[in-house]
């Protein structure tokens, strides 16, 4: 390998290195119990999608470069450099993890693997690897923000085309999508595409709630990409919107990733603190339900309702409990996927992995846990808070013929709502409907 | 064999603690100056407070209750490894000292002998268990695929540890305690090392120091090795509550 490119690709471990990072390297005792978390390595037995696997490469060459014990014997750790046969295996493993930490919540040592691999994205991207697909949309979103004038006049129609349908479905002439309201108290940043803004206003204005929608979007393909100073850049648009417009709190969409990235990522990229409140919209949702300022009836939803946990929003979110009571609310005939929670099999779709092609092959087998779960439910129906959850599943549900309903949760709460157009609402396409893939 | 125990069971001794001490500061101050994440990466359910999370630590570290429920062959060997250990490393804490109280409750040198001797043979029979299914298990598909050197070479000095205490305890158990042993430790730690009769009469003297090369060379090994998992295991199953 040619010298200056090594120094790039050891200078990007050098630059991410941290404290925990190091930990994680230095301790991890090659044990393999992660290896039956990983629905990608019990899916299709490849041992490149093995967790302790995929950090593994990354520790060959922290090793080779960075450790005095692997400098000296590198042949005991089995260090060695970069080279291209090591950089196609990284990229394989790192691109098609979906970040759901499975594997850390039953590692002894809970090794966040997914941490390990923001690192071989890094360098990938130094390496001219990165994936190309996630960068271009990462790259499309930082050029729209840029040029929001251009695009301007076509959301705003495209609100107002969702304002009628949304007075259409409360009957109520007053209700409207709100746009660029100061003083408003929640800014919702929703996905591209009337289905993630539609049954949210219904929601909003059914509560009464004072909100405005938010002109960008709160999917990060940087973050997918593994880029931190696109990603940062993405969210900082919605950010900076909403201490303009001067809410106390920013509501995230149905969208696993973009609740992580609000919650959890922002602050430590931007390095500053933010200055509201970040809500997950089926927070809100429970909170409306429970203290009476929405109504919904038990019963208008037909069938056996399950809930599958997105990874970035349960285990990595902690938000196990409101959307089940959501679900609870609407229907008396309720079941849970086992394992859940916590434990819940990531269904194989996060990560960005339902946009690249080239993994499309691994992402099906992945999926092989969470059809099994959904089977043993005896479900017809499911519930699933996050955009990528559900192109998977839908896709699986195509593949093995589940013959399962996919929705929104919010999809649900509406034709839950004892309101005048409310089957409008689920007749409109419950998943997958304008993705922002 | 006395130049064999000088070399393994003196200078060994002096050179493998001061490297496995200096080496394990390094390893920490490593981990100390180096910043933390500025991601929190802890997962949830986690504890609301601090003190709940610091057992929660506790916890995962010593019963690593989420390993048990994946994997629970693996777990129910490697906690029988690890809590036999800890049981011959307690029991080793005798060649510094008679324990003050125990002696008295067992009533008396000779009975507390014979304690030692089956606590001593349980554990180092269960360490051997744990080691052996640990090698057996690297032998093979995934576990080989992903196994490194550093992984064999461990497993072959603890091996070797454990074979050779076992062979200590089983075959001169009977008649050579923890106060021969004693003489000979504690002249070391006075920096005046010696050797009693006991242990230079016989062939007892080639095992003791063929138990002490592997320990040494175990413990040199230690710092640069992934067994600091002894330590960073407390700190990284803390992140995963913060
Ligand atoms: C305190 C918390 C500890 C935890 C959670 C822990 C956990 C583990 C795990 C999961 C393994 C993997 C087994 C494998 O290699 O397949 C392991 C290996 C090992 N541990 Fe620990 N351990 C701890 C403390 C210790 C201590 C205090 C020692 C000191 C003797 C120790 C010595 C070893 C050894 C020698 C191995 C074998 C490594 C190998 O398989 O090559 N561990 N430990
Ligand atoms: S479970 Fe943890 S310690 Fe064991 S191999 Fe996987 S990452 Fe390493
Ligand atoms: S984060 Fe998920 S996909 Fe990635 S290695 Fe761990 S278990 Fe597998």
């Amino acid at each position: 390998m040619e010298k200056v490119q090594l120094e790039t690709l050891t200078g990007v471990i050098d630059k991410k290195m941290n404290r925990q990072l190091k930990q994680y390297i230095d301790i991890c005792a090659r044990c393999a119990i992660c290896k039956d978390a990983c629905h990608q390595y019990v899916g299709t037995g490849d041992f490149k999608y093995l967790p302790a696997r995929r950090a593994e490469l990354i520790r060959q060459i922290y090793k080779k470069y960075f450790d005095k014990a692997g400098r000296f014997v590198p042949a005991l750790y089995e260090a060695r450099e970069p080279d291209d046969n090591l950089l196609d295996e990284l990229y394989d493993s790192t691109y098609a993890c979906t970040g759901c930490r499975r594997c850390m919540y039953y590692c002894p040592f809970s090794i966040d693997t997914a941490w390990i691999l923001s690192v071989a994205k890094a360098i990938l991207i130094a390496a001219g690897r990165g994936n190309e697909m996630l960068g271009q949309l990462a790259d499309a979103a930082i050029f729209k923000g840029d040029n929001a004038a251009m695009f301007e006049g076509v959301m705003l129609s495209g609100f107002d085309d969702i304002s009628e349908e949304v007075r259409a479905i409360t009957g109520n002439p007053e209700h409207k999508v709100h746009v660029n309201k100061e003083g408003a108290d929640v800014l919702y940043v929703a996905l591209a595409g009337a289905h993630s803004i539609r049954p949210a206003a219904v929601i909003f204005e059914e509560a009464g709630e004072n909100w405005t929608i938010s002109m960008f979007e709160a999917a990060n393909y940087g973050f997918f990409y593994g880029d931190t100073e696109k990603a940062r850049i993405i969210t900082k648009r919605y950010i900076d919107e909403a201490k303009r417009l001067g809410v106390k709190e920013i509501v995230v969409p149905e969208c696993g990733h973009a609740y992580r990235v609000a919650e959890f990522f922002y602050e430590a990229w931007s390095k500053e603190p933010m200055p509201f409140k970040v809500s997950h919209i089926l927070e809100k949702v429970d909170d409306y339900i429970k203290s009476g300022r929405i109504k919904v009836d038990r019963g208008k939803i037909a069938g056996k309702v399950t809930y599958h946990d997105p990874c970035q929003l349960g285990r990595n979110g902690g938000k196990f409990e409101q959307p089940r009571d959501i679900v609870k609310a609407v229907t008396s005939n309720f079941v849970d996927l086992t394992p859940n929670r916590a434990e819940q099999w990531c269904c194989g779709g996060g990560g960005g992995i339902v946009a690249m092609e080239e993994f499309k092959d691994v992402r099906l087998k992945s999926g092989i846990k969470k059809v099994e779960q959904l089977k043993a439910s005896g479900a017809s129906v499911l519930a699933c808070p996050c955009e990528n959850c559900r192109l998977q599943i839908e896709e699986l549900n195509d593949v093995h013929g589940l013959g399962l309903e996919i929705w929104q949760v919010i999809d649900l709460v509406v034709a839950a709502m004892p309101l005048p157009g409310s089957q409008r609402s689920v007749e409109a396409a419950p998943a997958g409907e304008g993705a922002n893939a | 064999m006395e130049t064999y125990l000088w070399i393994t069971s003196v200078w060994g001794v002096y050179l493998a603690l001061a490297v496995f001490i200096v080496g394990i500061g390094l390893r920490i101050y490593q981990w100390a100056t180096t910043p933390k994440s500025a991601v929190r990466l802890g997962m949830f359910p986690k504890p609301a407070t601090k003190s709940g999370r610091f057992f929660k630590m506790l916890k995962d570290t010593f019963i690593a209750p989420h390993s048990a429920k994946i994997e629970p062959t693996m777990w129910l060997f490697s906690m029988i490894f690890h809590v036999a250990a800890l049981a011959a490393f307690v029991g080793h804490l005798r060649i510094l000292g008679e324990y003050p109280i125990l002696p008295g409750l067992l009533g008396g040198e000779h009975a507390m002998n014979n304690f030692a001797a089956y606590a001593g043979s349980i554990a180092g029979t269960l360490m051997l268990v744990g080691v052996v299914f640990w090698i057996a298990r690297r032998t093979f598909g995934p576990y080989k695929n992903l196994s490194v050197p550093e992984d064999y070479l461990l497993l072959a000095l603890l091996f070797g540890v454990i074979i050779m205490g076992d062979h200590l305890r089983f075959v001169y158990g009977g008649f050579i305690h923890a106060d021969t042993y004693q003489e000979w430790f504690k002249s070391l730690l006075a920096f005046k090392p010696m050797f009693p009769e006991k242990l230079l009469s016989g062939n007892v003297g080639w095992s003791l120091g063929t138990h002490m090369l592997f320990t040494d060379l175990l413990l040199m090994y230690f710092p640069f090795s992934k067994l600091v998992h002894t330590i960073g295991s407390f700190a990284a199953n803390y992140v995963r509550s913060e």
